[in-house]
């Protein structure tokens, strides 16, 4: 038993934090803190979250992304998030994962969105070892060519942060918020949203994943559990986040400049 | 162990219009071309740090900070959010303290007497263009308030000042080699400088101050001076490759690729590696963990108009020689036109060095950290040799040296792996035994 410890050492620290069903606007406000406000590596593991909620990018039109009347009738909320990237509709059957690091965290790693998207993917690269084919695809994960899980990224001065919403599972009808997006990548070649994405739990068990996940992070980190109390108390005062609900009326607005 | 991290202009080229630096946009990554501007955070008139996030824009899947590479005032913001900003093109002009960047080279050098910054005309200009084409335009003597800009509200563009020195006379040929062929690949910028100031009956002294791509040469080679190196030497002959070459070329079906030695050596380099792989393989001293690379990421030696700069062919192994020629062209393209992305220059595993494509019998290269071994091609010469008959013929022999570091490699390794390399090159054929 000595031999996994002694891997340990000089290994940089990393906070690990397990949620089961966190609110995706909460976790989205976690993360933020953390990037902007701690000079600590974190790793997030939301397993689900509850209600069915669409998260944009930064920049995400609402209505190039999303068929805004359906939106509307069904009111599924649509969060605004803090990184750039894709639109999303998240749920209890998505896992998300999330890496907070300082620059020099990861030797070697050069700060900018390809080198980290790269390192992501050597790191699931293990999980999913001998399963289904797995590679990134662009900026996609996937296996063969289809999506399981989509990327985000933010690069501060001095950290980064680079998050994944995994389709574990997905409830057919909720894709039918979503448009096809303007942008798509290259691989896509024009396919509709279901022949495009697959499901995880075809390949492997919820906490299958989320234990090699663990696993594969701590070959890099000396991993450290931590509860959300912890980081409750300092900054979270004076630390304001951006990501934020669309209010009815952003979304009506958008919907109307669309017709006109 | 920082790798090399080179952003795609350097102040000396940042000129000086009294004192105001033009900040392009820089930092963003491998293959992005334009990114949208999100939010600043300076205004005009602010006074800024090094380092100090000056805004955030958005690539494809990243918000990205872009932090200042000057201490200074900021004297215009030239986009507002939400616009789209080309890699390269000005974000912000900055009013910068002359102590940063000194006005005294090329002034001194080109016309002045004396370096007097008002009588300095050629920088009094209001025009919109990047640092690189203000350079390009004094080089060639050209006032940029005379060149018509076809950019965005009346940018002047690079393209704009080779059409106006095309049509003034002062370039017979466009400047841009777009040939494969690294011998072409001949940079010009201090010896032409020297020569006006010869001309001119000026011998002063030229202080000139090291900036970008030269700046962090001496922060590299410094610490690659630390390594214990060993040097190899061994003669190739290339009297298959040549006829190889020649096929491809006779035989060539793309327009637009010119075939030239280096795909071919770098494919047989990378089969090579596979046979030994601790030579492609990356140190780490604090750890003392030798970590054998999985991809031939193959860095390409380039001299462009700024200095050295070494991009890498990524993941050669999976390539085909076509590919290579076209990727390798692509580099070359990029790097004479100071566009190469930080992850074109970065993740590489071992290092060529076409040294003999200027000239030279062979070197003694200095490994590219946190690389193991380089490898230095000299001149291909035409040599007599001796046959096993006594006779003597003619042979086309390059004569390459392989620089390694000793704390890794040893000297059975890297003699074992060259001559699998010179056998792969000397008989091409057998390049097939390993095809997919």
């Amino acid at each position: 038993m000595l031999i996994p410890q002694t891997k340990n050492i000089g290994l940089p620290l990393m906070n690990l934090m397990r949620f089961k069903g966190l609110p995706i606007l909460q976790q989205l406000h976690i993360e933020e803190q953390l990037l902007r406000t701690s000079s600590e590596n974190w790793c997030i593991v939301n397993d689900g979250t509850n209600d069915p909620t669409i998260v944009m990018g930064v920049s995400g039109k609402p209505a190039e992304l999303l068929e805004i009347e359906s939106v509307l009738d069904d009111q599924v909320p649509v969060i605004r998030r803090f990184t750039g990237g894709g639109t999303v509709i998240v749920d209890h059957g998505t896992v998300f994962v999330t890496f907070i690091c300082n620059k020099e965290a990861v030797p070697n790693l050069q700060p900018y969105p390809r080198p980290i998207m790269s390192w992501s993917s050597s790191l699931y690269g293990k999980v999913f070892q001998g399963i289904g084919d797995f590679h990134l695809r662009e900026n996609d994960y996937v296996f063969g060519n289809h999506k399981f899980g989509g990327n985000a990224q933010s690069i501060t001065k001095n950290r980064w942060i680079h998050h994944t919403s995994f389709l574990w599972d997905f409830n057919v009808q909720n894709m039918s918020y979503l448009k096809h997006p303007k942008r798509a990548p290259a691989y896509r070649s024009a396919r509709s949203h279901l022949d495009f994405i697959c499901r995880m739990k075809d390949y492997m068990p919820r906490s299958t994943f989320m234990d090699k996940t663990v696993e594969a992070t701590e070959t890099q980190f000396s991993l450290r559990p931590i509860q959300l109390e912890a980081i409750r108390t300092c900054s979270e005062a004076e630390f304001c986040p951006s990501s934020r609900f669309l209010t009815n009326e952003e979304l009506e607005a958008a919907a109307v400049a669309l017709q006109s | 162990m920082e790798n090399i991290c080179k952003f795609s202009s350097n102040a000396v080229a940042d000129l000086h219009t009294n004192g105001i630096v033009d900040v392009p946009l820089a930092q963003t990554g491998e293959g992005i071309a334009e990114c949208e501007l999100l939010k600043w955070f300076i205004q005009e008139g602010d006074e800024v740090e090094e380092f100090q996030p000056l805004c955030e824009v958005q690539s494809d899947k990243a918000t990205i900070e872009i932090t200042s590479r000057y201490k200074g005032r900021v004297a215009q913001v030239l986009h507002v959010p939400g616009s789209i900003v080309k890699v390269g093109e000005t974000l912000l002009k900055m009013a910068v303290e002359d102590t940063q960047v000194p006005l005294v080279t090329l002034s001194n050098l080109e016309n002045e007497k004396q370096p007097d910054i008002k009588s300095n005309k050629d920088f009094n200009s209001g025009v919109l263009s990047t640092p690189a084409v203000r350079n390009l335009a004094k080089e060639h003597g050209i006032n940029i308030n005379d060149v018509q800009g076809s950019g965005k509200d009346g940018q002047v563009l690079k393209e704009d000042v080779l059409k106006y020195a095309t049509q003034e006379g002062i370039i017979k040929d466009t400047l841009v080699t777009a040939t494969a062929d690294l011998g072409q690949l001949l940079h010009q910028e201090k010896s032409s400088l020297l020569e006006s100031a010869q001309v001119s009956g000026h011998y002063e002294d030229t202080i000139v101050p090291l900036r970008g791509f030269q700046r962090t040469m001496v922060k590299t080679m410094s610490m690659a001076a630390k390594v214990p190196h060993f040097h190899y030497v061994e003669e190739i002959d290339c009297d298959a490759l040549a006829e190889l070459k020649a096929s491809f070329q006779t035989n060539n079906l793309e327009p637009g690729i010119k075939f030239t030695f280096l795909p071919v050596l770098i494919k047989s380099l990378s089969m090579a590696l596979s046979k030994y792989p601790m030579v492609n393989s990356c140190f780490n001293e604090e750890s003392v963990e030798v970590i054998l690379r999985g991809s031939h990421n193959i860095g390409i030696a380039m001299a462009t108009p700024n200095g050295l700069v070494v991009p890498n062919i990524k993941n050669v192994q999976s390539l085909s020689i076509l590919e290579i020629t076209k990727e390798l062209s692509r580099l070359q393209q990029l790097s004479l036109d100071n566009k190469l992305s930080p992850a074109d220059i970065s993740g590489g595993t071992i290092t060529l060095s076409n040294i003999g494509a200027i000239g030279g019998k062979f070197g003694a290269p200095i490994v590219n950290l946190p690389e193991v071994a380089i490898i230095a091609m000299g001149r291909i010469q035409k040599l007599p040799r001796v046959a096993d008959d006594g006779d003597v013929y003619s042979a086309s022999i390059m004569t390459v040296n392989i620089g390694a570091d000793h704390r890794v490699l040893d000297g059975a390794t890297v003699a074992r792996f060259c001559n699998e390399w010179k056998r792969l090159i000397e008989k091409p054929e057998l390049l097939m035994l390993h095809m997919k």
